[in-house]
């Protein structure tokens, strides 16, 4: 079991030699725990593909088979082939090479979708360098050509009706995973049973669907393993069929068919136009032209392109040191005239509540367990406070926020002024019965400068008119687990946010008609404030590092708080606000338990 | 264009703006104003050289027409290619010693040009033409073209009405951001209306573009359901 999250787990760099070397082992055809199927054998078939390769192949037996691609002389190989419903999945892959075929065919409609792989890809078409791992893919659609037969018009194709579902998987491996499919290009999985970490994870994916019931699914695992897996769902009996390629952590070689029994965990709304119906992917790949490209040649995109978020590779990564001296040349604190506080929090803070007033005036004492700190406050005005640890002399001024995000209940934020490595604090202060949670953050990790590190703290107060509970606290949450929330940042701005598991989410972008495109994942915490009123904390680990740390509120569908960054630029601590929509979620808790993990 | 222009004529009925210049509406209007008063002309005349001067008079006058044509032509093609995101082409279409007035900003000469268009334009998908914005309809009367051809028809100017959707690469490093790019958006819009006022000079290779400086009238909020395709 992988005890090193994926997306900090250093991945070797495999040269294409390794790779070639490595792949040797495939000259004896894919591995599977459950039975080949020999429906092929003894057959010959002509795959004719749409601006793609013409595939002769014979099927000398259940294992071996002859390719001839278009006049090209024949080779053999070894394969493997699973049937589901009216389909036949083969896979294998050419010797001597670095690429392979998979191969959907629906002997019901001769219909044939080609999933045509390889390693070593060298440059995407926006020249960023790809591992040499790194399994790329190109689809073919086409047809089995009959001597004498008219070829069929139809054609398999790209689709959004998997846009929104989610479904769990155990595979006859033994290995279960929770596959959420929220987006056209990209999905969701969670390792259950491989990674010790409840975590989840996002892949560039494509949905083709073959009739109403049946999908070909596919991932790839690009910035960090480059495994693809690539599957066929038949959604009636809730059954998969697949193949998974690639080189696992030890970068030992992975290839072997599966078969997985599933079931369909929920479903998040789509917000797509009813006449949107997914069969092309129109996203404008690779977004906007660098400086001075020229504008994109017209005819089809190059071969194998994918729109992959890749911020490992994009993102500069600091030193402490080079972040202290950013912070020193520029740390900015609720940016603007803060009596015109939404137009100024820009991109993010389009929907801020307003401030609230509730703390002016008072004074309190905030004791935090486990020898975590204590703290006195005394709030000056609705942008200033000072502070101090308790029972020293000295104050400490500094500027704040605070907004009621529920009743009575005030969440307040401020830089550490002076700290080094910058710090700051958010506070959730009920004022109802005095419970305390602080999420306190600071600029760096073990891992780098400008990724900020975090923890919670919980607590109670000491102030005037409230007697606080000695036991009673707010606690971490897992009752967010599965669902799924539209963010309105701004009319700019709207995110999809997929509670993914108890320690992690995924964000996800709306295309320009809000069919939901790409997205990203990371670690994250929930804390439950009340009912339906609860802390979000999230660091894009291995990304930008920046942090956002809300309350959402499930009854005003409000999310309220601040964001914490660093970069060249130097340090920003501003505002969130965001509304929400409740898109619906999925039923997966019950998979991610420890009893899960057969602890 | 304004110390050089020797003698200019009025075409289509309009009265000359202070004797120097001839404006120039809808070309095949006008044309058919000028064949009008051409023949009427012939038909009240009768000296021989007031035959010859006629003829003189209706050549230059089919010539500026010509010339005001592709003046429109130029303007066209420039808007075309601005639509469609041709950059490339829409720099083609200055000349060397250009001037472009966007933005409050001055950019001079070929270099800064293919600047704005190729990467400032480019970066911001800006250029789109669209409707105006609901609840902001032009006058129809602001909607039409005007071109002014000198006399030695070497060079013209004109104003064009424009409304467009100008965009602005969204600022920060926040993933959303960057997620937003990679499918092509990520970029804050606005509607923009005015006038964009054409100077060109006529060279070996065509009419090109000399200076063009836009006028913004009117900016409004974008709203992607109120854009018709």
């Amino acid at each position: 079991m992988m005890n090193i999250p994926m997306h900090r787990f250093k991945y070797t760099r495999l040269s294409k030699d390794q790779v070639t070397q490595k792949l040797a082992a495939t000259a004896a055809g894919p591995k599977s725990a459950s039975p080949l199927s020999g429906a092929l054998a003894g057959k010959s078939l002509k795959i004719v593909t749409d601006g793609g390769p013409v595939l002769n192949y014979t099927f000398k037996s259940a294992n071996r088979l002859t390719l001839a691609e278009g006049s090209a002389s024949a080779v053999e190989a070894a394969y493997g082939a699973l049937e589901l419903q009216q389909m036949v999945f083969f896979s294998h892959m050419v010797p001597g090479t670095l690429k392979g075929f998979n191969v959907f065919v629906d002997l019901k409609s001769q219909l044939v979708t080609v999933f045509e792989v390889w390693f070593a890809g060298g440059k995407d078409p926006s020249g960023q360098e790809l591992d040499d791992r790194e399994v790329q893919r190109q689809i073919w659609f086409g047809y089995v050509d009959v001597a004498g037969k008219k070829a069929p018009e139809k054609r398999h194709h790209f689709t959004n009706r998997l846009e929104g579902t989610g479904m769990y998987w155990k595979q006859d491996t033994g290995i279960e995973t929770i596959d959420l499919y929220p987006s056209i290009v990209s999905s969701n999985f969670i390792e259950v049973t491989r990674h010790a970490d409840d975590l989840s994870y996002c892949s560039p994916s494509d949905y083709i669907l073959v009739n109403d019931n049946l999908v070909i699914y596919d991932r790839t695992e690009c910035e960090f393993s480059g495994t693809m897996t690539l599957y066929l769902i038949d959604l009636f009996t809730e059954t998969q069929v697949g193949m998974r390629l690639g080189f696992n952590e030890k970068d030992e070689l992975e290839y072997y068919m599966y078969r997985g029994k599933g079931k369909v965990v929920g479903q998040l709304t789509s917000l797509a136009p009813f006449d949107e119906h997914g069969k092309s992917v129109n996203l404008t790949m690779g977004g906007a032209p660098a400086k001075g490209a020229k504008s994109a040649p017209a005819g089809p995109p190059p071969k194998g392109q994918r729109t992959v978020y890749r911020p490992g590779r994009t993102f500069k990564n600091m030193t402490p040191e080079e972040v202290q001296r950013a912070a020193e040349k520029s740390t900015v604190t609720f940016t603007g005239d803060p009596n015109a506080p939404q137009q100024q929090a820009g991109m993010m803070g389009g929907h801020l509540l307003p401030f609230s007033e509730l703390l002016i005036g008072k004074k309190f004492t905030l004791r935090y367990d486990n020898e975590g700190p204590g703290w006195e406050y005394e709030v000056l005005d609705i942008y200033n406070l000072q502070w101090r640890k308790e029972g020293t002399g000295s104050w400490q001024k500094e500027t704040y926020r605070a907004f009621e995000a529920d009743e009575k209940l005030v969440f307040f934020g401020h830089i550490v002024t002076g700290s080094n490595p910058v710090a700051c604090r958010r506070i959730a202060l009920d004022l109802t019965n005095g419970l305390t949670t602080a999420i306190l953050s600071q600029m760096g990790t073990e891992y780098y400068g400008n990724e900020v590190s975090y923890r919670a703290v919980f607590g109670a107060a000491e102030m005037a008119g409230i007697n606080a509970p000695r036991y009673v606290r707010h606690c971490f949450t897992d009752e967010l687990v599965g669902r799924g929330f539209t963010r309105t940042y701004s009319d700019q701005m709207t995110s999809m946010h997929l509670y993914t598991t108890a320690h992690s989410s995924s964000w996800t972008i709306y295309t320009a008609n809000q069919t939901l495109g790409m997205q990203w994942c990371a670690p994250a915490i929930y804390v439950k404030l009340r009912d339906g009123v609860y802390i979000f904390n999230l660091v894009e680990e291995a990304c930008n590092g920046a942090e956002t740390c809300i309350i959402e509120n499930e009854k005003t569908r409000r999310a309220i708080g601040f964001g914490f960054s660093g970069g060249e630029r130097g340090v920003s601590f501003g505002l969130i606000g965001a509304i929400s929509r409740d898109l619906g979620g999925y039923d997966i808790q019950h998979y991610l338990d420890l009893k899960a993990k057969g602890v | 264009m304004t110390s050089n222009h020797g003698n200019l004529e009025t075409v289509g009925g309009r009265q000359p703006d202070g004797g120097r210049r001839s404006f120039i509406r809808k070309a095949g209007a006008a044309l058919s104003v000028v064949a009008a008063s051409a023949a009427a002309g012939f038909s009240r005349t009768s000296a021989p050289n007031e035959g010859s001067d006629q003829l003189d008079l209706l050549k230059r006058r089919v010539g500026n027409l010509e010339d005001a044509e592709n003046v429109r032509r130029l303007h066209r093609a420039y808007e075309s290619s601005l639509d469609r995101g041709r950059y490339e082409e829409v720099v083609s279409l200055f000349a060397d010693d250009a001037e472009v007035v966007y933005g409050g900003s001055l950019f001079r000469g070929s270099e800064e040009v293919q600047r704005l268009y190729c990467n400032q334009f480019a970066a911001g998908r800006t250029g789109k033409k669209i409707e105006p914005a609901p609840g902001f309809e032009p006058d129809p009367s602001d909607l039409e073209p005007v071109v002014e051809v000198a006399a030695d028809r070497r060079t013209a100017s004109g104003r064009f009405p424009f409304s467009m959707q100008v965009g602005e690469p969204m600022a920060g490093d926040s993933s959303l951001v960057a997620l937003a790019r990679l499918h092509g958006e990520g970029i804050v819009r606005r509607w923009e209306r005015g006038s964009c006022t054409l100077s060109c000079v006529k060279t070996d290779a065509g009419w090109k573009i000399r200076r063009l400086e836009y006028h913004t009238t009117l900016k409004a909020d974008y709203r992607p359901g109120h854009v018709r395709v």
